[in-house]
């Protein structure tokens, strides 16, 4: 048996990350606020490849 | 006319080495006040860097008791199921280092770049690194930048969430790079003044399918394993980020103070020798108009 979200090519990770946002937009507003520090991200990612940065063939959206 | 030519010849040659004496001796007094005020400075940014990090500390600390049943949790399974690397198959090792971007913070980075330094020097064919965080990025690729996967930066600014720990493990196992075992190694923290470098291992769907004592565990497909094994990486990452995150601000603070007591002495040394130099500048000036006054009468 695949769920749905397997089929769809996403992992367990965005797949709960999702379900997790929804959640976080769902409260209240006064409690929104607070949680929406919880739902953002800045890291970065280089791929390396002998011994130097190298361009990211696929970008992949998380 | 010799002597007279002497005569006049020598004051001016004694004017102008004492002119230049002085001109020497203003010059060093100003050296040293320019000095103590740069090291004055630099006391004030340690300190206040170190408030910064005291407060940030704080925060630290309290979300990372937060953090601590993602990490424990996560282990218990690999505890539990005994899972052991395949030792027939050829091991394909992944290292992911957790720093940050920031330095100024005492050993914390290069501990976790020793640990991995050591592993690497057992075996650098069949070893990757995914480094999170610029300073591993830094002190790693010069010798082992071959080894290099994928470096995560923008890490240590704010306080990392579990969408940083869950970008990083998404990729992780996006990296195309088939790992059969691994080891996220991070600092663990122990006290305010203590942390200590430690790893933890992360294997792979096929490793823990392998693995005689998962029958512990009722009703597990390979579904069921690869989604918790991508849940428990991520839970793994998130823990040990915030681990590195509280040790890393616990060090700096311990740095940074350490910082400023030093310029406190060198401040208290600088201060000595300016007060001495401008005492031998007056006396030196009062010898001269003493001396030139008794010359006179």
């Amino acid at each position: 048996m695949t769920n749905a979200w397997r089929a769809a090519g996403i992992t367990y990770i965005q797949y709960s990350n999702i379900a997790a946002r929804v959640l976080r937009e769902a409260l209240r507003t006064e409690l929104r606020a607070d949680a929406a520090k919880r739902n953002e991200s800045h890291v970065k990612f280089t791929p390396w490849a002998n011994g130097r940065p190298a361009p990211r063939q696929n970008q992949s959206e998380s | 006319m010799m002597m007279q030519r002497s005569t006049v010849l020598l004051p001016l040659a004694i004017e102008a080495t004492l002119q230049a004496q002085q001109q020497r001796g203003m010059a060093t007094l100003k050296a040293i006040s320019i000095r103590l005020k740069s090291v004055k400075n630099i006391q004030k940014i340690t300190q206040s860097m170190k408030m910064v990090s005291a407060a940030k500390y704080a925060r630290a600390e309290r979300d990372l008791k937060a953090a601590r049943p993602y990490g424990v949790g996560a282990q218990q399974f690999f505890e539990k199921t005994e899972i052991q690397a395949d030792e027939k198959a050829e091991p394909k090792k992944l290292l992911i280092a957790m720093t940050s971007d920031r330095g100024l913070c005492g050993a914390v980075h290069t501990g976790v770049a020793r640990q991995i330094r050591a592993e690497l020097a057992i075996d650098d064919v069949n070893t990757r690194v995914f480094c999170v965080g610029d300073k591993s990025r830094s002190i790693l690729s010069r010798l082992y930048g071959k080894n290099i996967l994928m470096v995560a930066n923008e890490i240590g600014r704010l306080p990392p969430t579990f969408l940083d720990a869950s970008k990083i493990a998404h990729e992780v196992l996006q990296t195309g790079y088939d790992y059969t075992e691994g080891k996220i190694v991070y600092n663990r923290f122990k006290s305010v003044v203590s942390y200590q470098c430690s790893s933890l291992p992360i294997f792979s769907g096929p490793t823990v399918e392998k693995s005689e004592k998962l029958a512990v565990y009722d009703s597990l497909d390979s579904d069921v394993v690869k989604s918790y094994l991508e849940f428990s990486l991520a839970s793994l990452i998130f823990y040990t980020m915030k681990e590195g995150a509280c040790s890393e601000q616990s060090s700096r603070m311990t740095a940074m103070d350490n910082a400023s007591k030093n310029a406190g002495e060198m401040i208290d040394k600088l201060t000595l020798t300016f007060n001495r130099t401008r005492q031998a500048v007056i006396t030196r000036e009062l010898i001269e108009i003493i001396s030139g006054a008794a010359a006179l009468t």
